[in-house]
């Protein structure tokens, strides 16, 4: 009895140490204070309650360590009139405030709403008991990164940063590393970023274009809208989503700094669209994507669908708004401004419903269970 | 039950204030919108702090007020309301340019730059801004409505992308809708009045701007076709460059350098003039006789996103074999 009681006692020793270590090694640059978030465009959990911040204005990414907020059961959550909500949180019009993105910790299933404020004011809101908290951004154990303009740089032209915006698409996290997409005014182009984390100096510019041959005689540069890196057939990849093209595919071992990658196109998802947020969510061993989309409704695609197809797309789509390759289902959900997953098998929303109301709730599990 | 007498309270735009006489009162609440005291029970307060000074007790909402919004101020049995007003010496938002500023425009045009008066608002920036026929209808998918919209740090000057997708030739939405554009014909710009700055306050009156679609341009920029009036010694003339056609406001302005003999850069102002066509560079000192060197970023544009490297859309069998970066420079000499 007593060398089980020892054992399990140096078992928990040894867990607690692993754990405390973990934590040391991806946050052991942070620091405490203000880490001067000017904006929210995008946001994105990584592991151990780290939040990642794309901040455009400032062309920076702020990590912050949200360990220490409450943990709110948001398995009913269903707040109306958000928009609402958010304008009388913050004493101003309805047209005044913008949600920019949404995230669940998938560590605790935590919800964080992020809004633009006219005067520029970034607020970030932590769902608790169907209503919104304010967590305050001026106080917080983070670490950032600045992102280096490359071309400015290549270009040796000081001045030329002066009107170069860049602006955060998509932020995602996987394996050490942080992924980005964006949009800069100047070239029509996507630059994609993958940065270290915890933060180095070191940060690696490719650009990940679909040369669009197989559709037609001209060469496409486009920018990624969204993207997650994922799994296919036990490989890393991208999966990117285009502004005005389609779903294309990355095998993550292909992408190198400075270089341009040809994409697989796997998937046209009808015109006149722009997809919004992908997200993967499981129902037992069964892997599938959803998919929001500004003009079409949330979409289901079975990973096991998309791994066998291996081929890219070949001929043009001739009959308009139609979609071709990987099928997808269309979900009864439509105008899905956010989506992120909720756990291994759940999805939470922010939807406009057909009433007018803008409403924050759980996406029926049903529609993901075999 | 709320007092009838009426509160000493002082507010702007960044607090409100109330005199520090009651002690055990320490908070103030504020709600947006003239509300009573059911509808307060259902409301949630905004969002700030509430600061004890040795005179007063000062509300500070974690945004500004908005002006011309109505708010509830619930202090103690107190209920007050309060609006900020626009102030007589507003400068009211007005667009004060837009680049491509000539009338007649290529049909493959990929951007506008609006420049406006004060800091906007980037809320939703992009539901503002339309294209009208010359019907009067607004164009459907005309710009690109970008989540995080482009915005210079100074807040005043918005980038539009014309969408892309149709833009493109043999893209879908190119295919199936057609390019934005059609040649031959007219559109307006319009800039809509609601559009608000910074402060919440809306422009006074919408703004328009015409412009006539004529063929795609599918040439590149060609530095060797511009020409250059060079300036004379011991003067800070203007370097002048003609352009043969518009350049992209944004990345024309800063895409180029002036170079002496030595490979040391001038300091010195860009300006595009004449619809964009012409590029002038004034220095900041005088300049001396010898070689100089214009360099030029390859990524620079025409209206169309054809930069000195590549046509936006080239096609595949023109592609070059390598992808060795060139250099492109203009030599002068100034006498």
């Amino acid at each position: 009895m007593k060398t089980l009681i020892t054992f399990v006692v140096l078992l928990i020793l040894s867990l607690t140490k692993s754990i405390a270590n973990d934590v040391s090694n991806l946050k052991e640059n942070f620091k405490n204070g203000d880490p001067g978030i000017t904006a929210i465009n995008a946001m994105t959990f990584g592991p151990e309650n780290i939040l990642f911040i794309g901040d455009s204005k400032s062309a920076q990414i702020i990590a912050i360590d949200v360990s220490d907020h409450p943990v709110a059961d948001n398995s009913k959550v269903k707040i109306n009139q958000l928009d609402k909500l958010i304008a009388d949180k913050l004493g101003t019009a309805i047209d005044q405030v913008q949600i920019t993105d949404m995230v669940v910790n998938p560590k605790n299933k935590n919800i964080y709403i992020s809004v633009s404020h006219s005067s520029g004011t970034p607020v970030l809101f932590r769902v608790e008991n169907n209503t919104l908290n304010s967590v305050d951004l001026g106080n917080a154990s983070y670490s950032k990164i600045i992102l280096v303009d490359a071309v400015a740089k290549e270009a040796k032209d000081k001045r030329g940063r002066e009107l170069r915006k860049w602006a955060v698409a998509d932020i995602k996290y996987d394996s050490g590393k942080l992924f980005l997409s964006g949009l800069s005014n100047k070239e029509f182009a996507s630059t994609f970023r993958s940065i270290d984390f915890p933060f180095t100096e070191k940060q690696d510019y490719g650009s990940l274009e679909i040369y669009h041959a197989a559709h037609g005689k001209y060469e496409t540069h486009a920018p990624i809208k969204t993207f997650i890196p994922t799994t296919i057939k036990g490989k890393s990849h991208i999966i990117a989503a285009y502004t005005c093209t389609p779903l294309v595919v990355f095998p993550m071992d292909d992408i190198k700094s400075g270089e341009h990658n040809k994409g697989r196109t796997v998937a046209e998802l009808g015109s006149g669209n722009s997809p919004l947020d992908i997200v993967e969510v499981k129902s037992d061993a069964t892997r599938y994507l959803l998919i929001a989309n500004n003009n079409r409704p949330l979409m289901r695609m079975d990973f096991s669908d998309l791994e066998a197809f291996d081929k890219t797309l070949t001929t043009p789509v001739t009959i308009k708004g139609a979609a071709e390759g990987v099928a997808y289902v269309n979900m009864p959900y439509v105008q899905v401004q956010q989506l992120d997953a909720y756990g291994d098998n759940g999805f939470v929303i922010i939807q406009r419903e057909a009433t007018g109301n803008l409403a924050l709730k759980q996406g029926s599990s049903w529609w993901i269970q075999k | 039950m709320f007092s009838q007498s009426s509160l000493e309270f002082k507010f702007d735009k960044e607090f409100v204030s109330v005199p520090n006489n009651f002690e055990a009162f320490d908070t103030i609440k504020i709600y947006r919108g003239r509300l009573n005291e059911e509808e307060i029970n259902n409301t949630s307060t905004v969002l700030g702090k509430t600061i004890r000074n040795t005179s007063d007790l000062q509300f500070v909402p974690i945004v500004p007020f908005t002006i011309n919004q109505e708010y509830t101020l619930v202090y103690a049995d107190f209920i007050e309301y309060f609006s900020l007003s626009i102030p007589d010496s507003y400068s009211y938002t007005t667009v004060t340019s837009v680049y491509p500023s000539a009338k007649e425009l290529p049909e493959n045009l990929l951007k506008w730059y609006i420049k406006f008066s004060n800091p906007i608002s980037e809320t939703l920036i992009y539901d503002h801004i339309k294209f009208i026929n010359e019907q009067g209808d607004t164009l459907p998918r005309a710009a690109l409505a970008l989540k995080t919209p482009l915005v210079s740090d100074d807040g005043t000057l918005l980038t539009v992308w014309v969408e892309p997708g149709r833009q493109k030739r043999d893209l879908i939405p190119n295919q199936q809708l057609g390019a934005v554009f059609q040649k031959g014909k007219s559109y307006t710009l319009l800039i809509q009045k609601k559009l608000k700055d910074k402060t919440g306050v809306t422009m006074r009156s919408d703004f328009r701007h015409q412009f006539h679609i004529i063929s795609a341009d599918r040439k590149q920029p060609e530095i060797n076709m511009w020409t250059i009036d060079p300036p004379t010694a011991n003067s800070t003339y203007d370097l002048v460059i003609h352009c043969n056609e518009s350049l992209d406001y944004g990345s024309a302005l800063h895409s180029l350098m002036v170079l002496d003999k030595n490979d040391n850069e001038i300091d010195g102002r860009w300006q595009l003039k004449n619809h964009e066509t012409i590029l002038s560079f004034t220095p900041l000192t005088s300049w001396s006789s010898g070689t100089y060197k214009i360099l030029c970023n390859p990524s620079l544009e025409d209206l169309a996103g054809n930069n000195l490297e590549r046509l936006f859309d080239r096609e595949v069998k023109n592609l070059p074999s390598n992808s060795i970066p060139k250099k492109y420079a203009l030599d002068f000499i100034i006498k």
